[in-house]
């Protein structure tokens, strides 16, 4: 287990160079253990190239991620450290197509925690019940439905047990009928308490879950404030602009 | 209003069948021109099918006891070469009273290979205790010297044992390797990728024959002789690395066609590379890969009648020798069919076995 410092996430002074792209330009965050932040943000605005970069699927050029105590390096120890405290969810589920979803869901607390393949079903069955889709255990993912793959995603981070989990649009991909869905055991997991970073417009969960709202704009964060804040007095005018685009739909 | 009615129920009915009868007459029968090709073709058909019926099987000579001369007197096959010959097809110069060994250990090797065809024996932990008792199996009994057996050295191996004994350890040696050669030419440390690179796109840019007589006549000039090996398992290892250079670019193009997602779901889940590799890209990869794999491995079974070249007395050389003799020298056509039937057989067998695992494999992912 790691040490549990005083902050979940710390982000100081990051900077991220696709090639000469600068992705992200001196971006500083901090999330508090239990927060649950949303980031919005027009296209390409870095919200993704963030996310990666705490979750270690990129490296940056320059600045400091601390997870949870420890300040992420560019070695091995320190990214399986990271994967098995950091939960992430992708907006296009990648599900594992040739597991069923039970086996999607134990792969990982076999091999990476060395659990027993009764005490990993198990627990994959609690979280499949707790995203409402027990009944699909022995099925594969191309049999489901797009809010359903994404719900099995969801579980298949739980099963890992993280301390910390983050969202990549998840509902993006999603038919409009299956968001609430997905949006629905969202809220359901925010209200249990576990520290959530969640890149979305979807403005409703945003105010209903989210503790700040952070907004994204060419590499930088333009304003974060908490959502009744937010969505009633932003203070930047590109904050507004962007507003009144995603609120007109 | 009553015609509508019909028409709805109709279509919720369905699409209209078109019984078996008719759609044959409309296809063969339809028009003059159909009738014609229809009659001419299976005309054809019968007349070229009952002149190999009498060659092969009404005017043909069967038994052993039909003399060479009796036989080439016949009008139809004379199939009695491979009655009086088939000992040496198939087990080349092994020594007459040890044959029993090396049919044993072709079926060996044959069973072996049905068995891990089976999905009962894909575990990684099933798999190898199948092959490495296979093998030891196969390898006692041909070469003996142990348990009481007399020892039959490699040059005296032969025919269709050691077609399969090169073709298992080809494959054995070669499939591992080219994963290895595959994830190596993916690797992100150029020191690894670029030389995996070259030794792969050199292997692949010369023709086998070339590879043959380099580890069966060059290598035995340049390397000291403690360190050549016998000959046999230098043509294998040769093969082995020609296999290899080529499957692994077949795995290469299925691990390059899956989303990066996959990778990158591993990694957030904390698995090792290794783990990533095994459990969820290569399965993938390798399903993907599954129809230009089977035709790797049927390329190199035929291949494998190229050693005769350097000098191992194969299958096919075991079949030229068959006839080669004098006085069955007139049968060389019957030899050669009977050969080409046992490659279909195998061939074939591996083909259609290709076609199962896709069907099986389209049903369990959708
Ligand atoms: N792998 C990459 N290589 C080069 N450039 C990249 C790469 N990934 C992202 N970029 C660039 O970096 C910038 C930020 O991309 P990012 O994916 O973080 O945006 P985003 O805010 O997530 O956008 P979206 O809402 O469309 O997902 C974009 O200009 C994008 O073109
Ligand atoms: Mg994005």
């Amino acid at each position: 287990m790691l040490a549990t410092g005083p902050h979940a996430i710390r982000v100081d002074r990051l900077n991220k160079y696709y090639n000469a792209h600068h992705a992200l330009k001196d971006v500083s965050l901090t999330v508090e253990n239990g927060e649950r932040i949303v980031i919005c943000g027009p296209s390409g605005s870095g919200k993704s190239t963030l996310i990666r970069c705490i979750s270690r699927l990129e490296d940056h050029q320059s600045g400091d991620i601390t997870v949870l105590g420890h300040r992420i390096g560019h070695d091995e120890v320190s990214e399986a450290r990271i994967h098995r405290e950091v939960g992430m969810v992708f907006q296009h589920f990648n599900l594992f197509p040739h597991m069923t979803i039970l086996e999607n869901c134990t792969l990982a607390p076999i091999r990476v925690r060395r659990m027993s393949r009764a005490d990993a079903e198990a627990r994959a069955m609690t979280f499949l019940e707790r995203v409402h889709i027990p009944e699909q255990a022995h099925k594969y993912p191309g049999e489901l439905s797009g809010g359903q793959q994404q719900r099995v995603a969801i579980a298949r981070s739980l099963c890992m047990m993280p301390q910390i989990m983050l969202f990549d649009e998840p509902t993006s991909a999603l038919d409009p009928e299956m968001i609430a869905e997905v949006l629905d055991v969202m809220i359901e997991l925010a209200s249990d308490g576990l520290t959530m970073i969640c890149v979305t417009h979807e403005m409703g969960f945003a105010r209903k879950a989210a503790d700040r709202v952070i907004f994204m704009d060419q590499g930088e964060i333009v304003e974060e404030a908490p959502p009744e804040v937010f969505f009633s007095a932003p203070r930047h005018q590109r904050t507004k602009d962007f507003l009144g685009q995603i609120l007109s739909h | 209003m009553a015609d509508t009615m019909l028409h709805t129920s109709d279509v919720s009915m369905g699409p209209p069948r078109q019984g078996a009868l008719e759609k044959f007459r409309a296809d063969y029968f339809g028009r003059p021109s159909d009738v014609i090709l229809t009659l001419g073709g299976t005309a054809l058909l019968v007349y070229i099918g009952w002149h190999l019926f009498q060659w092969a099987i009404l005017d043909a000579a069967f038994s052993a006891d039909v003399g060479a001369k009796a036989c080439e007197a016949k009008a139809g096959a004379c199939w009695s070469v491979i009655a009086a010959r088939w000992r040496l097809m198939f087990f080349g110069l092994y020594p007459y009273e040890e044959h029993w060994r090396s049919g044993l250990a072709c079926a060996i090797a044959i069973g072996v290979g049905i068995l891990s065809c089976v999905p009962y024996f894909w575990t990684a932990r099933r798999l190898t205790v199948t092959w490495v008792l296979g093998f030891a199996a196969f390898v006692v009994l041909m070469r003996g010297g142990v348990f009481g057996l007399s020892e039959v050295t490699e040059e005296q191996w032969g025919g269709l044992s050691l077609t399969i004994f090169i073709f298992a350890a080809v494959a054995l040696i070669g499939m591992p390797l080219s994963i290895l050669l595959a994830l190596m030419r993916r690797s992100s440390t150029p020191f690894v990728s670029v030389p995996v690179g070259l030794l792969i796109d050199t292997v692949r840019s010369l023709p086998l024959i070339t590879i043959l007589f380099t580890v069966a006549v060059v290598v035995p000039i340049l390397v000291p002789s403690w360190l050549q090996g016998e000959k046999l398992y230098r043509v294998i290892a040769g093969m082995a690395l020609f296999f290899a250079a080529y499957q692994a670019e077949i795995i290469r193009s299925g691990i390059q066609s899956l989303s990066s997602g996959q990778d990158e779901a591993g990694r957030t889940l904390g698995l090792t590379y290794w783990q990533r590799m095994i459990y969820i890209v290569l399965p993938q990869a390798f399903r993907r890969a599954l129809p230009p794999t089977i035709n790797q491995m049927v390329i190199t079974f035929k291949e494998t009648s190229l050693i005769i070249i350097v000098g191992l007395f194969e299958f096919l050389a075991s079949g030229n020798a068959a006839y080669g003799s004098g006085e069955w020298a007139f049968a060389y056509v019957e030899v050669y069919v009977f050969i080409a039937f046992v490659y279909f057989v195998f061939v074939f067998s591996l083909s259609r076995y290709g076609a199962y695992l896709e069907r099986r494999m389209r049903i369990a992912q959708h």
